[in-house]
C-alpha cells in the first residue's frame, strides 16, 4: 500500500508535510552533478519519535525515506534517488546541552556550523570546523560524513571528535552509542561492546540509519601566531610540510594555491547563501592572483590553556628552525596583502571565506580524495593535465590541501569552476580526471554520486560486505536505497 | 571413588586430513599434549573452572599452525565445508572463553606470522603480521624515529592483531588513544573465508595509509568483535614521531627464573633520551581527582594515569613483596604520573612539567623524587623504561588475572563510579585479593584516554587464586556483578565498552543498545554464516542463544534482579 501525504501528517502534525511543486523542485537537486530526483513529499520532524514512526511506516509501505539536515552535503546524498519521503530535520536545532567541566556539546542535526560556533565562541569555546563548509551546514551530518576540520594535522586535536551518538536504526528502533549506550548520562565515544561502532554510520549518506543526536568536543578558543611560507611548487612543499609535522609544531596547517586564496582575500566577494551561486567580476580577484606567490602554506601555532605564551614561543622557535634547514621563508603575513593573518585567525573559527570561489564561474566541481604526501605533487599534476588537455582552463584550478594526524595522509580538495551553461563539458571532464586521480592512487573515501561504482568497482570485498551489512539491517532497502554500492 | 577422566574431542579423521592437506603434517597437531597447551588461557576463569571440573570442552581438538593468510582462508574453508568450530589464538591472553564449546574444535594458532613486513616512513605506519608484538614494532620503527604510540601491560606478551579485536588500552591514551584509534588497516579472513581488508588498503590501486574504508566504516565492527568475525592475519599500525633515540635504554638481562628472586636491577633502567617520567602523590582522593581533571585539560604529556593499590604487585620481584607492601602502604594510594616527551624540542619538556608543576601547587599534591620518599622513587623505577615499552608481563606478582571492570566517562564520574561499583561488588560476594578491599575500591587505576582529559578508563580487576575453585567463581560474580551493576545504574556500557568478550552478558542485557545484542548477533551472521568462530564469545551466535543453558540464565537474572533489573526470557 502506498504511502499517503495523510498517513504522515498523522505522526508530525498537519502542515508540517509538502508535496507541493516548489517544494518537491527545491529538494530535488543540489549543486552536485547528481541527477535531480523528485520526492514524493518533505515531512518536517521535530522529534525523534516522529523519526521512528515514519521509519516504522515506511517498512510497512516500503517506502524510501531520505533523511535531510541542511541540504549542503553538495554531494546528492540528500537528493531522494528513489523518490519517497525526504525527513527534513532542519527544525530540530536545539544545542542540548554545553558541558563546559568535561568540553562537550549535545546536538541535534539541524545545528549548523554558523549557529553552534556563535555559541560556543561566547562562551569561550570553539567546535572543530572544516576548511569551506557553508556555515549553515549541519554540524551533525557534516561530522557524520567525515568532513576533515581544520585541525586535522594533529592527531589529538583535530580527529576522533565525535562522542557519543543516537540514531534510529533502519527498522525505526533508537540505538545509542558511547555512554549513551546504557540510557544514562553521556561522556565518552566507547561502547556498546565494539568501542568504536558509531564509525559504521559515517559516510553512510544516511543507507544505515538517521543520526539523531550527537556529543561533538569542543575546546577552549586559544591564542594562536599565524604563519604564512610561500612556496613556488607543491613539490617544495613536501619537505618542509612533512618535517614541520614530524614535529608536531602548529595546529593548524593548510595548503593553497593563489586561486583559492585570492577567492578567499577578495572582499569584493562574498560567501554565497545558495549554491550554485551567481558569478560575479573577476576584476580584483585576477589583480589578488596576480599579487600572490603560487602556493601558501599556512601553519597556526596555538597556545594551550596554561603558559599560552610560552607554548607558541617555543613552537614558533621550531618553526624558525625548520623553515630555515630548508631555506624557505617564514613570514608573519603575505606580502603585498594587508590583513592577511587577522583573516586567517578568523578563518581558524569560521572558515567559511573560501566559499566565495563560487562567484568566479557559480558552479564548482570538486574533486576530493586523499593521498600519501608523496604522491601529493604527481596527482594535482594529474589533475591539472588531464584538464587542460579536456580543454578546461587550467589556471583555473583551485586546490587545497590538508595534512591528515601529522601528514600521515593529506586531504585534498581539487576545484573545476564551470558556468551554468559548461556544467555538461566539465562535468564529464571531472569525471575523467576523477578517473585518472583514481588510476594514479588517488583515495575517494567518501564515493558519492558518479564516484560510487567507480570506486566500488575497485573494492569488491569491501562492497559485498557493506551490502550484506544493508540487507542484514535494513532488509526492506528503505533507507536512501541507491547511494553508495546499495543500487539494488 | 572412581576418578572422573577427562577425554578431549577429536576431530572426524577427514577433517583432521582436510587440514594436514594444507599446512603439512609438522604444523598440526592433536597430540594431547600440545592440545592440553592451549586448554587454558591467560585471563580465564571458566578455563580454570573447567579444569578442576575435568571438563574437556575448553580442550581443542587440534592446533594448526598456518604460516600465510592463504593457509589460514583454506583452514576456514576446510571449517566451514565440514562445519567445525574454530577459534583464532595468538598469545592466550584473551579474557575469558576458550573453545566454549562441546563440539571438537580447531584452535587455529598464528605464531608462525609473526613477522614485521613493513615500516613506512611516509605513511607512517607499520605493516605486521598477526603475532607480531610491541617489542617488534618498537624496535623497528624507533629506528626510523617512529613508534605506535603505546603498549600495553605486557609487551611481548601481547599481540597487536589480536589486541586489535579486544580492548587495546595503553599507558599513552592520553595522546594517542586506545589501539583502536591507532589501526590504518586489517586483512581479516572472515568466520565465513572470505578476505576483508579495511581501511584504504581495500580498494586497488590505493596505498594503506588511511583507516577509514570507502563509505560506511566496516573496521569498526571488527574492532571489539574478540573473534567472532573471523581472523586477523595482518594489521597495519599507526607510528607517531618518536623522539627517544633509535633505541631503547635496556636494563640488564639475566634474570633467573627462581620465583623468589628479587634483584631489581633487571627491571630498572632511565626513562628514554627526551622523555621525562613524573611521579606525584596526593593527600586523599579528591585533590589527586582534582590533579587529574587539570592535568587532562592542560593538553599536554603523552600520558596521564593513577596506578592506586596497582604498583604493590607491579613493581615488586616477588609475591611476598606484593603482599608486604600492601599491607605497610608501602606506595602511595593517592597517586598519579605523567609521561612527557620532547617531540617538538626539549623546550617541550620544561613547558610541560612547569605546567604539572602548576597544577601540582594547585593542588596539593606532592612529586616522589630523591627528596621525597626516596626510597618509593626507587622502586618505582620499573616504570621508567615500562612507561613506553613495558616487559612485566613476569613482573605481575599478584595471583591470576580472571576478568576485569572497565568504566568510560568524564573523570570523576568514572572514578566515583568504580569505586561505588567495586565495592557493591566485595561487599556482595567478597574479596578474592589482598588488593581488592583498601585498594581497587579506593583507588582504581585510572587512564585519561583523551588529550582534553574528557573521558578515562578506569580498571578494576579480579586476582584470585587458581587453585581454588571457589575464589574462580567468587572472581567471574565480581565482575559480571560489576557490569550488571553499571547497566541498572544507567552507567556506560560497563565492561563491554572495549570490546571485551563478555557473553552471556551481551545477550541477556536488552538495556545495552538497547538491544545491541540484536544487531551485534546479525552483525556476526553476516562475518560467520554458520556460526563457527570463536564460539560462546562476545556475541552468541543463534544456536548458542538458545542453548544457553536455564540454569545459567536463572542465575543472571537472579543478578539482575539483585540489581533492580527485571528478569529476561530467551
Amino acid at each position: 500500500m502506498a504511502l499517503q501525504k495523510s498517513d504522515i501528517e498523522a505522526i508530525v502534525g498537519a502542515g508540517n508535510v509538502a508535496d507541493d511543486d516548489a517544494t518537491i523542485a527545491a529538494f530535488s537537486s543540489d549543486q552536485s552533478a547528481v541527477a535531480p530526483r523528485r520526492p514524493d513529499m518533505v515531512a518536517y520532524v521535530q522529534s525523534v519519535e516522529q523519526i521512528q514512526n515514519i521509519v516504522k511506516l515506511a517498512n510497512e509501505t516500503l517506502t524510501p525515506v531520505t533523511p535531510y539536515s541542511s541540504g549542503l552535503n553538495l554531494h546528492g546524498a540528500a537528493i531522494a534517488g528513489q523518490g519517497g519521503i525526504i525527513i527534513n530535520m532542519s527544525r530540530m536545532n536545539k544545542i542540548l546541552a554545553l558541558d563546559e567541566d568535561n568540553w562537550y556539546v549535545i546536538i541535534e542535526p539541524g545545528v549548523t556550523y554558523e549557529q553552534l560556533q556563535n555559541h560556543l565562541v561566547s562562551k569561550g569555546y570553539r567546535i572543530m570546523v572544516p576548511f569551506g563548509v557553508p556555515p549553515g551546514r549541519s554540524v551533525l551530518t557534516s561530522y557524520l560524513e567525515r568532513d576533515p576540520v581544520m585541525a586535522a594535522p594533529s592527531f589529538e586535536h583535530g580527529n576522533f571528535l565525535i562522542m557519543d551518538t543516537e540514531l534510529v536504526l533502519p527498522n525505526g528502533a533508537l540505538f545509542k552509542t558511547g555512554n549513551w549506550t546504557s540510557g544514562g548520562e553521556p561522556g565518552a565515544p566507547a561502547g556498546p561492546i565494539r568501542n568504536s561502532l558509531f564509525r559504521m554510520w559515517t559516510a553512510a549518506q544516511g543507507t544505515l540509519g538517521i543520526m539523531t543526536k550527537m556529543g561533538l568536543q569542543i575546546e577552549p578558543i586559544p591564542q594562536r601566531k599565524v604563519f604564512f611560507i610561500p612556496l613556488h611548487n607543491v613539490a617544495c612543499a613536501v619537505k618542509p610540510l612533512k618535517q614541520i609535522q614530524y614535529r608536531e609544531i602548529g595546529t593548524e596547517c593548510l595548503l593553497l594555491n593563489n586561486f583559492n586564496l585570492a577567492a578567499m582575500l577578495n572582499d569584493e566577494w562574498t560567501v554565497p547563501a545558495d549554491f550554485p551561486a551567481a558569478p560575479a567580476s573577476t576584476e580584483r580577484f585576477t589583480a589578488l592572483r596576480s599579487l600572490l606567490p603560487p602556493w601558501v602554506l599556512i601553519v597556526s601555532v596555538n597556545g594551550l590553556p596554561r603558559r599560552s605564551a610560552e607554548k607558541i614561543a617555543y613552537e614558533e622557535e621550531a618553526l624558525r628552525q625548520v623553515c630555515d634547514e630548508a631555506n624557505i621563508e617564514l613570514l608573519e603575513t603575505i606580502p603585498n596583502i594587508s590583513g592577511a593573518a587577522q583573516l586567517f585567525e578568523s578563518e581558524m573559527l569560521r572558515p567559511w571565506s573560501i566559499l566565495k570561489k563560487f562567484n568566479f564561474k557559480g558552479h564548482v566541481r570538486d574533486l576530493t580524495f586523499k593521498c600519501p604526501v608523496n604522491k601529493v605533487d604527481e596527482l594535482i599534476e594529474i589533475a591539472s593535465k588531464t584538464s587542460c588537455d579536456g580543454g578546461y582552463n587550467c589556471t583555473h584550478i583551485g586546490v587545497y590541501v590538508l595534512p591528515l594526524e601529522r601528514a600521515r595522509a593529506l586531504h585534498c580538495e581539487i576545484d573545476l569552476h564551470c558556468l551554468m551553461s559548461e556544467a555538461a563539458t566539465v562535468n564529464s571532464l571531472w569525471l575523467k580526471v576523477s578517473e585518472a586521480l583514481m588510476n594514479a592512487g588517488a583515495y575517494f573515501d567518501r564515493p558519492y554520486g558518479a564516484w560510487a561504482p567507480m570506486v566500488y568497482g575497485r573494492a569488491a570485498g569491501y562492497s559485498d560486505m557493506l551490502r550484506n551489512l544493508k540487507k542484514e539491517t535494513d532488509p526492506n532497502n528503505i533507507m536512501n536505497p541507491g547511494k553508495l554500492c546499495f543500487t539494488n | 571413588m572412581e576418578k572422573k577422566k577427562c577425554i578431549p574431542n577429536r576431530l572426524p579423521p577427514e577433517v583432521y586430513k582436510a587440514l594436514e592437506n594444507i599446512v603439512g603434517p609438522e604444523y598440526i597437531s592433536q597430540d594431547r599434549a600440545v592440545v592440553e597447551c592451549y586448554s587454558k588461557f591467560c585471563v580465564d576463569s571458566t578455563g580454570a573452572l573447567k579444569k578442576h571440573a575435568k571438563d574437556p570442552s575448553n580442550i581443542p581438538a587440534c592446533i594448526i599452525l598456518p604460516g600465510s593468510t592463504e593457509e589460514v582462508q583454506a583452514i576456514v574453508h576446510v571449517c566451514n565445508r565440514y562445519k567445525t568450530k574454530f577459534i583464532p589464538f595468538t598469545n592466550g591472553m584473551i579474557t575469558f572463553n576458550g573453545p566454549a564449546t562441546n563440539e571438537p574444535t580447531v584452535c587455529i594458532h598464528v605464531s608462525r606470522m609473526n613477522r614485521v613486513l613493513d615500516v613506512d616512513e611516509t605513511t607512517m605506519s607499520a605493516r605486521l603480521e598477526a603475532f607480531a608484538d610491541y617489542a617488534q614494532v618498537q624496535a623497528d620503527a624507533m629506528k626510523k624515529g617512529l613508534w605506535n604510540g603505546g603498549s600495553p601491560l605486557a609487551t611481548t606478551l601481547s599481540k597487536l592483531s589480536s589486541q586489535s579485536a579486544f580492548a587495546g588500552v595503553w599507558q599513552t591514551d592520553h595522546k594517542y588513544g586506545t589501539l583502536g584509534r591507532n589501526i590504518v588497516s586489517i586483512k581479516l579472513v572472515t568466520a565465513g573465508g572470505d578476505i576483508l581488508v579495511t581501511g584504504s588498503d581495500t580498494v586497488a590501486g590505493v596505498d594503506d595509509f588511511w583507516e577509514y574504508g570507502p563509505g560506511p566504516d566496516l573496521f569498526s565492527l571488527v574492532r571489539g568483535s574478540g573473534g567472532t568475525t573471523g581472523i586477523v592475519t595482518e594489521i597495519v599500525v599507526k607510528l607517531h614521531a618518536w623522539p627517544g633515540g633509535k633505541s631503547l635504554p635496556e636494563p640488564p638481562a639475566g634474570r633467573p627464573s627462581i620465583p623468589t628472586y628479587a634483584d631489581p636491577k633487571h627491571d630498572t633502567g632511565p626513562a628514554p633520551d627526551r622523555y621525562r617520567l613524573l611521579w606525584i602523590e596526593f593527600p586523599d582522593f579528591e585533590s589527586e581527582l582534582a590533579a587529574l581533571r587539570k592535568i587532562g585539560q592542560a593538553c599536554i604529556g603523552q600520558g596521564l594515569n593513577a596506578t592506586g593499590v596497582y604498583n604493590a604487585y607491579y613493581c615488586s620481584q616477588t609475591q611476598d613483596m606484593t603482599l608486604e607492601r600492601v599491607e605497610n602502604k608501602f606506595f602511595p594510594p593517592y597517586n598519579c604520573y605523567v609521561i612527557i616527551g620532547g617531540v617538538t624540542s626539549e623546550k617541550q619538556i620544561a613547558y610541560e612539567e612547569a605546567v604539572v608543576r602548576d597544577i601540582i601547587a594547585e593542588t596539593g599534591g606532592t612529586f616522589l623524587n630523591d627528596a621525597h620518599k626516596a626510597d618509593v622513587i626507587e622502586a618505582l623505577a620499573p616504570w621508567n623504561l615500562d612507561c613506553i615499552r613495558h616487559v612485566t608481563g613476569f613482573r605481575m606478582n599478584r595471583h591470576s588475572y580472571c576478568g576485569s571492570n572497565i568504566l568510560g566517562g568524564p573523570v570523576d564520574t568514572v572514578a566515583r563510579k568504580t569505586r561505588q561499583v567495586w565495592s557493591k561488588a566485595i561487599e556482595t560476594f567478597g574479596e578474592t585479593y589482598v588488593t581488592d578491599r583498601g585498594g581497587m575500591d579506593d583507588t582504581p587505576f585510572l587512564y585519561s584516554s583523551n588529550h582534553g582529559g574528557r573521558f578515562w578508563l578506569t580498571e578494576a580487576d579480579v586476582y584470585p587464586d587458581q587453585t581454588k575453585p571457589e575464589l574462580l567463581q567468587k572472581g567471574q560474580a565480581l565482575v559480571v556483578c560489576g557490569i550488571i551493576n553499571t547497566i541498572a545504574d544507567k552507567y556506560g556500557p560497563g565492561a563491554n565498552g572495549l570490546g571485551v568478550s563478555i557473553e552471556p552478558v551481551t545477550s541477556f542485557m536488552p538495556e545495552v543498545g538497547p538491544n545491541a545484542h540484536l544487531l551485534f548477533r546479525g552483525i556476526r551472521d553476516i562475518f560467520d554464516p554458520n556460526g563457527l568462530c570463536a564460539p560462546g564469545r562476545q556475541i552468541f551466535s543463534k544456536q548458542e542463544y538458545e542453548q544457553f543453558p536455564e540454569q545459567a540464565l536463572a542465575g543472571l537474572n537472579k543478578m539482575r534482579q539483585m540489581h533492580g533489573l527485571d528478569p529476561v526470557e530467551r
